[in-house]
């Protein structure tokens, strides 16, 4: 690669970056200014105040959202029903969708077009239905209601047969000749080569189920059981809008695990796949 | 744990007898495997689905009992623009929205993912900022956009006005809703971005030796390998990238609605997406029956929509 | 095989304390407990009034718990509609005011008990958005309205009639082009919320009484949409399009309610302004707005719920429930806890003010046929008089009415 080039590169990514962050940016500063340094003209991406431009951060807001608001027990639970849904759907997804790209079984495909139409069924509709069946399950108003009607997902069978499916089959063959079970293979040769696309199913199953704000709202009543997002948005005065630095110093609180996550799986995105041992 | 674990299995099997029991053991196991997705399936997406679709055929307020209307609901959202005066406009806004939008979100991902990918230093900085849209709380992306394209002070506008070009009043302009809510949502491609690093990461590397090896250019190598490879990935991005903005809400409701702003889709209803539509009529004019069936007139759009993909894009790298 | 055990006391832990976060003890025996669902707290300081008000009600009565659910509120119809749907409704909740027909009509919620209250005790107006078919259905828990905003640097005397405040309009914008005389309300459906009170002050309305006959295509109703088409010209659109062009001084006039004067006092300490009736044609009006409580027919506690929401209007509780819920008592004696100039003025426009028209189907005329009208008119797509003319006849469609 030519200097210039990857000279521009690094430029055109300092640029897309900046759009990113700028946002982000926002939300982190306006969560440590006083009410009256939110509102200038021009958005200031420092706590600063509003007349001198002097540094004026203050830590009153996330005192208040981890105080008065609640937050705290919320990001409890929002953890466990992370810890318990996110590996246990990510298993049940891989496991349909290996099958699925793989194995040949009867109905195989038309049983696939069918779980296709269930995505495409706009959730808001099953709302309604979806409680009833969660009352009748014995799980409403329970950290269960909020686990297993959410413990699979079409959308990440579907990406998960598509990268099973780019996955050279070489290797699977060469190993079903040599006896290896379908568990075996699952287990010692897909899901090695798969944790680029495994690491994004985490990511984006972790990143919705945290922010979920719909599902909780209507299954939970006890507000001992709330998650991060339902106790957020109880931060919120309504109808004046107002209070913006509660809600972003929440969200900043909220933002620190999903970092987290980030950070750790987007590693395995990286790591590629070892295709060295395949060359046959 | 890859490919030399293989090594030490060679014995195991008895080779004559396998062929005939592998078919019945594929039976059974691909069963087994799929078994706890489809009963999922079964109990909390088609049972809800077949219940809806039965609502769609009643008129239905949530509150009293459904009662049977037959095929009503359906005909009078098509031709009734007395009892449905923006149903129309809502599909107009919703296609426009989709035909916008997923292009714009899957060239930006892919572009985002090249250029992260062809870099060794600073390559998981930048990609987690490119990720930042995405974890952002929704309420400061509302807030953050809506200033950006203020007619008054808005970042947008200042920028156009250096090269020369007159400020917009963009969100209240019908015109120009559309393309500045897609906008947003291409801003937002962090997760594309991610499913395409994947799959860049899954193109073995062999294949891209062999290209340069051929004597192969950069834009030669692109269109020749990393878009015939990539073509799994782009085709399950388009799909439900087509699937999800079809059924756009979240960004809308997030621009328009709460806090006293508009709740009914932005100036002259340029922003009434069809699922916010939908919705209003659920949950805001206590018409669930009606809004069961926009559910199923949709469904059955997006597999039209869907089927035709399957049938006329390639899906499979090569 | 140890990775193994470590997995599984690690998944043990985990069910264990979902478990733990599930099981939420019933009481038993004589004990007895009341759900009531409202909105979030607009304050932390709303919280702990709603808080004492609570426990006082529980020391009053032994052997009770109240348990307050606490809903945003963009999502409070959502979660309700649901939660009737299911058969899982709370013993008793907040109800916006245009819904309590609705629910009256097909028996989702109990009708007021005879002798349970002394209806004189309360504001008429607030009383009556709980009535339907001539029975009382709710107790109203605060009520609220909407008046004139105005910049005292821009606006020293605010506007008292219609045309006052056009010229008013226009001499700000003359001023200074780049201010706007008036943020004028949208064809949204905020903007027709608004568009009533309006037609009022012009002495009209939107539906007759009865609630059989469309109104809004009479001289009053085009005179109050035309009003709003002829302050556009001193008050483009460029301008009020912006965020908060009232606060950041675009925009010399606004119509808002009193939960914007904390707001704007917190935010924007330096403005200076002042709050107005509405300013008006023929006679003074408003529109009046807030929230009403009821009893869901499916409680097992009703006689409970009907104490719990008579606790809350009474002359002592309700002035402080209805500063906390952001609007003002309903009880005539109840004492007005919000103080300040600004909150005169919302006093006096509740003397005015109208309350929604009791139609079921209103919320959807009001977004999809009326908001519209208002903005064709408003874009200069059709005259005031087009407009309203062809969004009655909607209406009249829709409604199977003939008048």
């Amino acid at each position: 690669m030519t200097r210039a080039r990857k000279a521009s590169i690094y430029v055109a990514l300092v640029l897309l970056a900046a759009v990113s962050v700028v946002p982000f940016l926002w939300m982190l500063a306006t969560s440590f200014k006083h009410g009256h340094d939110i509102y200038t003209k021009v958005p200031n991406l420092l706590p600063v105040d509003r007349k001198t431009g002097e540094w004026a951060a203050t830590l009153e807001n996330y005192d208040y959202v981890l105080n008065v608001g609640g937050l705290g027990r919320a990001f409890v639970n929002s953890v466990w029903v992370c810890l318990i849904l996110v590996p246990a759907k990510l298993l049940i997804d891989a496991l349909a969708a290996y099958s699925f790209a793989r194995i040949p079984f009867p109905g195989r495909d038309k049983l696939f077009v069918v779980l296709l139409g269930g995505m495409m069924v706009p959730t808001i509709t099953l709302l309604v239905p979806r409680i009833h069946v969660t009352q009748s399950l014995g799980m409403f108003d329970s950290g269960w209601g909020l686990i297993v009607p959410n413990i699979a997902s079409v959308l990440d069978i579907f990406l998960l047969r598509q990268f099973f499916l780019s996955l050279p089959s070489e290797l699977e063959e060469a190993a079903l000749i040599d006896g290896a079970s379908r568990m075996q293979i699952f287990w010692r040769i897909v899901l090695p080569l798969s944790k680029p696309v495994l690491a994004v199913v985490t990511i984006t199953s972790f990143l919705f189920h945290w922010n979920d704000l719909v599902w909780p709202l209507v299954v939970l009543n006890d507000p001992d059981l709330y998650t991060l997002p339902l106790a957020l948005q109880q931060l919120v005065a309504s109808p004046d809008g107002g209070r913006a630095y509660y809600i972003m110093a929440g969200a900043t609180l909220a933002v620190i695990p999903v970092i987290g996550v980030l950070l750790v799986f987007q590693r395995r995105i990286l790591q590629g796949i070892a295709f060295t041992g395949l060359k046959a | 744990m890859t490919a030399p674990v293989l090594e030490g299995r060679k014995e195991v099997a008895a080779r004559p007898r396998r062929r005939p029991r592998r078919r019945t053991n594929d039976r059974l196991v691909g069963w087994l495997l799929v078994t706890p997705a489809v009963a999922y399936f079964a109990v909390f997406l088609l049972y809800p689905a077949l219940s809806a679709l039965y609502y769609s055929f009643t008129d239905w307020n949530l509150r009293s009992a459904a009662s049977w209307v037959g095929l009503a609901n359906y005909s009078d959202l098509l031709f009734n623009d007395v009892k449905y005066p923006h149903f129309w406009k809502s599909v107009q806004v919703t296609l426009q929205y989709t035909l916008i939008a997923v292009p714009l979100t899957m060239v930006a991902a892919l572009v985002q993912a090249l250029l992260v990918n062809s870099i060794r230093r600073g390559a998981n900085l930048f990609r987690l900022l490119l990720f930042l849209p995405v974890v952002t709380a929704e309420a400061a992306v509302g807030a953050i956009w809506r200033w950006l394209y203020d007619p008054q002070y808005g970042l947008i506008n200042s920028v156009l006005g250096l090269v020369g070009i007159p400020g917009q009043n963009w969100l209240n302009t019908p015109e120009l809703v559309i393309p500045a809510l897609a906008f947003i949502s291409a801003w937002q491609c962090g997760i594309s971005m991610i499913i395409y690093l994947a799959g860049l990461k899954g193109i073995p590397g062999t294949i891209r030796e062999a290209a340069i090896i051929d004597g192969a250019g950069p834009w030669q190598r692109f269109w020749r390998v990393i878009v015939p490879m990539l073509r799994p990935t782009t085709f399950y991005l388009l799909v439900t990238g087509v699937i999800a903005a079809l059924q756009v809400f979240g960004l809308v409701y997030v621009i328009f609605s709460g806090s006293g702003r508009s709740v009914t889709g932005g100036p002259e209803q340029s922003g009434l997406s069809y699922v916010l539509h939908l919705y209003l009529f659920a949950f805001r004019y206590d018409a669930m029956g009606a809004a069961c069936a926009m559910s199923f007139i949709l469904l059955i759009f997006i597999m039209i929509i869907t089927a035709l993909q399957f049938r006329f894009v390639k899906q499979e790298a090569s | 095989m140890s990775r193994v055990v470590v997995r599984g006391a690690a998944v043990a832990v985990l069910v264990a304390g979902l478990a733990a976060c599930g099981g939420g003890g019933q009481g038993s025996g004589n004990e007895k407990t009341l759900t009531f669902w409202m909105y979030q707290d607009r304050t932390p300081q709303a919280g702990q009034v709603i808080e004492k008000v609570r426990k006082d009600f529980e020391k009053a009565n032994p052997g009770v718990t109240v348990k307050l659910v606490k809903i945003p509120k963009d999502d409070y119809n959502t979660k309700l509609g649901g939660a009737v749907a299911s058969k899982s409704a709370p013993d008793a909740g907040i109800l916006d005011q245009p819904l309590v027909s609705k629910y009256a009509l097909d028996g989702t919620i109990k009708e007021v008990p005879a002798g349970l209250i002394d209806e004189s005790a309360f504001y008429k107006g607030a009383l009556d958005t709980n009535r339907a078919g001539g029975k009382l259905y709710g107790l109203p828990a605060d009520q609220t309205c909407v008046a004139l905003f105005y910049n005292k640097k821009l606006v020293p005397t605010p506007p008292k009639t219609w045309e006052e405040m056009k010229a008013t309009a226009a001499r700000v914008h003359q001023a200074d082009a780049n201010v706007a005389g008036m943020n004028v309300p949208k064809g949204d459906g905020y903007g027709a919320w608004m568009f009533p009170g309006v037609v009022h002050g012009a002495g009209g309305q939107m539906v007759d009484d009865a609630g059989k006959k469309v109104l809004f295509d009479q001289p009053p109703a085009v005179e109050a949409l035309q009003l709003w088409v002829d302050l556009l010209k001193s008050s483009p659109r460029k301008i009020t399009d912006s965020d908060k062009p009232f606060e950041n001084g675009l925009a010399a006039m606004t119509i808002s309610g009193p939960w914007d004067v904390p707001t704007i006092h917190e935010q924007f300490p330096d403005l200076d302004f002042g709050v107005a009736p509405l300013p008006y044609k023929t006679e003074a009006a408003g529109n009046i707005g807030g929230e009403d409580s009821v009893v869901f027919s499916t409680s097992k506690n009703a006689d409970l719920a009907w104490k719990w929401l008579v606790f809350l209007t009474d002359a002592q509780n309700n002035g402080v429930i209805a500063d906390a819920f952001g609007g003002f008592p309903v009880n005539l004696k109840a004492q007005v806890v919000a103080s300040g100039p600004e909150q005169a003025a919302f006093l006096e426009q509740l003397k005015v003010a109208h309350a929604r028209p009791a139609v079921p189907q209103w919320i959807q005329v009001n977004d999809e046929i009326i908001a519209p009208a208002l903005e064709s008119a408003l874009t200069g797509k059709a005259t005031a008089q087009q407009a309203l003319t062809d969004a009655a006849g909607k209406t009249r469609s829709l409604l199977g009415w003939t008048g």
